[in-house]
């Protein structure tokens, strides 16, 4: 196996009794774009300000090509970050900001002009460089402090929610420059949201942090098909949950019963489960369908509502014991007929799409 | 809308409540622009009509050494001012506000407390014989007494000391309006701490330099006690001349025209001051 680009070993800060890192360790291949996602106060920020410098780990170490980046500086770090609000020098242009790594570092001037043209260029703000910060929109900020931090080659990108300031279109707008960005330089990014949707648009792979533990790592649909636990099914995409009473697994096939007395089979379990204990039964809103299928499982339901989009329909439905599930079947399984609001109705799903959490 | 058609409905298109401060207007027009009209007119006619008093002044060495000196006086306050309160300004402004509320009462109590006990307190400490010589001494640091009154380094550390709040009010302002993000940012762009000061923070803070650096010199032109308790008989002061030439001298035009030279250098640098930050801020900014 190659060795990690970069890799966070044990990394661990506590504030006081608080801790809010409790022991991550991550390898980060180089050129993968990683989002770090969570709640906040999940500790996602905090390990990416140990990446940067800002706050020292407690324990553990960041080391980068196998070197410690504990002992360094953060402007000898030479990473690359763009911020959550905008920190663009308000008193230097455009051109000026994305020029300020490379003045510092005493680069001649005329690859000083020729990298800050490329950069404008990269972000496509050619026609900005000598307007001042104030005159930009958001949008137009974040691209800038994107070109200054790319404008040193950094071997790393750390992004602290770049777009949480940005309204929804510009979010998605700038989004697309990112992954483009991403795609045509090649560094490594790390990104930090808490937003699902922006981490599975835009990441090789997701790290979920809760409570300043990672979650579970893995491709966005590894968390998403394969939730490790309700948390991430919760957290990543809808679900419904159900309660239920795990009676048997076999040959990692889980059996319960289901809060009206029906058994469904074929499920599988996050964790071994003992007879008779207390789960949660997951399957997500695309899962469940108004028409059987080959290998269905039935739910008996009161439809309470449905809407259709052209593309798909949305049915909200109501167990007998009071739980809600929202029912989105895609295209393949849309229902001819439609579906009307009564009782006495059913609903299926296949046992392999659902998951068993502890309750 | 509403709000905006009530604050029109005033007299002479002057806003609403303009009214209130008519006492303080006539308050100034009286006292301060009668007088001042008064002393250019007795500069220009006492002994005699004509600008006799300020051929006198500008023909004199001893004068132009007076104005010269009080000129350098105010710039090294000045700039000693600007150096010893950008730090306290900065911890300020980063510092938690209930700390930072604290170090504002002491900054605030120190000048409640009476000029003129402060300045002979520096007396005490800097005289040839005082707490500051003697422990030096007593350290075996020194070997004799340190000049450090009757010249300028004693008008210098009074002057600062007294200075020092007019500087660093203004200048907490401004440094409170920078987000300390962005000297995160610089740092990891690759400045070392002297170049993000130097490049980022100094640029960004210069409007409230410029502020409490323009109060600080103009007070500083134009003082008196701490220059006459601390300062030496070579190194006399505008003010110090002005009062020496109307009490003792008893020549009204001469210090008149003094004063009045005062007044036109210290409204130079004011309208200076205004063509220098106000019109070059940054587009928008923080």
């Amino acid at each position: 196996m190659t060795k990690p680009f970069l890799s966070i070993r044990a990394v661990r800060k506590t504030f006081g009794a608080f801790v809010a890192v409790h022991d991550v360790t991550i390898d980060v291949p180089k050129g993968e774009f990683l989002t770090f996602l969570g709640p906040s106060g999940s500790g996602k920020s905090t390990t990416l300000y140990a990446i940067a410098g800002f706050q020292d780990p407690s324990s553990g170490d960041v080391l980068l090509e196998d070197k410690s980046l504990l002992s360094v500086p953060s402007h000898k770090r030479n990473i690359g970050m763009v911020f959550q609000r905008y920190t663009l020098f308000p008193h230097l242009s455009v051109a000026e900001n994305v020029a300020f790594p490379l003045r510092v570092r005493h680069r001649p001037d005329a690859e000083v002009k020729r990298k800050v043209a490329d950069m404008l260029s990269l972000v496509r703000l050619e026609n900005f460089a000598d307007r001042f910060p104030g005159a930009l929109s958001g949008g137009q900020q974040q691209r800038v402090a994107l070109a200054r931090a790319l404008a040193y080659d950094p071997p790393i990108l750390l992004m602290d929610e770049p777009l949480s300031a940005l309204d929804k279109k510009l979010r998605q707008e700038i989004q697309a420059e990112i992954r483009r960005i991403h795609r045509e330089t090649g560094v490594t990014i790390l990104y930090v949201t808490h937003d699902q949707e922006e981490a599975l648009h835009l990441s090789d792979r997701i790290a979920l942090f809760k409570e300043g533990r990672i979650e579970q790592i893995g491709t966005g649909e590894d968390l998403y098909v394969r939730p490790a636990s309700e948390f991430v099914a919760g957290f990543i995409g809808n679900s419904n949950f159900l309660p239920a009473e795990h009676l048997e697994t076999a040959a990692g096939a889980a059996t319960v019963r289901l809060a009206d007395g029906s058994i469904v089979t074929g499920l599988t379990a996050a964790e071994p489960f003992s007879k008779g204990q207390k789960v949660r039964l997951m399957v997500r809103p695309e899962a469940l369908s108004l028409t059987p299928g080959p290998a269905s499982a039935a739910l008996a339901v009161d439809i309470v509502d449905t809407a259709f989009f052209g593309d798909r329909r949305r049915v909200v439905a109501r167990t007998p014991g009071g739980d809600e599930i929202d029912v989105r079947p895609t295209s393949d399984t849309i229902d001819p007929a439609g579906a009307t609001a009564g009782s006495g109705q059913r609903i299926f799903f296949d046992p392999a799409a659902a998951f068993l959490f502890p309750a | 809308m509403h709000g905006n058609s009530l604050r029109r409905g005033s007299i002479a298109g002057l806003p609403a409540g303009s009214g209130g401060a008519l006492p303080a207007l006539v308050l100034v027009g009286l006292f301060f622009v009668v007088p001042v009209v008064a002393l250019l007119l007795r500069s220009v006619t006492d002994p005699e009509p004509g600008l006799q008093n300020y051929a006198a002044l500008f023909g004199s060495g001893t004068y132009v050494r007076v104005f010269l000196n009080t000129f350098l006086v105010a710039a090294v306050v000045t700039a000693v001012t600007i150096v010893v309160a950008f730090p306290v300004a900065w911890m300020l402004a980063i510092m938690p506000p209930a700390f930072g509320s604290i170090v504002f009462g002491i900054i605030i109590l120190s000048m409640w407390t009476n000029l003129l006990t402060r300045t002979y307190a520096w007396m005490v400490l800097l005289q040839r014989t005082g707490v500051i010589n003697r422990t030096l001494m007593g350290m075996g640091i020194t070997q004799e007494p340190l000049p450090l009154i009757n010249n300028l380094t004693g008008v210098t550390i009074g002057m600062v000391y007294i200075m020092l709040p007019f500087m660093i009010l203004p200048l907490v302002g401004t440094l409170r309006a920078i987000d300390p993000m962005t000297l995160r940012a610089a740092a990891l762009c690759g400045a070392t701490p002297f170049q993000a000061f130097r490049r980022i923070l100094l640029p960004l803070s210069l409007p409230g330099i410029a502020a409490g650096g323009l109060m600080v010199f103009v007070m500083s032109l134009g003082y008196f006690v701490t220059p006459a308790l601390l300062g030496g008989t070579s190194n006399m002061m505008l003010a110090e001349m002005i009062a020496q030439t109307v009490q003792s001298l008893l020549n009204w035009g001469l210090g008149s025209a003094a004063a009045f030279v005062l007044l036109v250098v210290t409204m130079a640098l004011y309208v200076l001051q205004l063509r220098l930050v106000g019109g070059k801020r940054p587009a928008g900014g923080l």
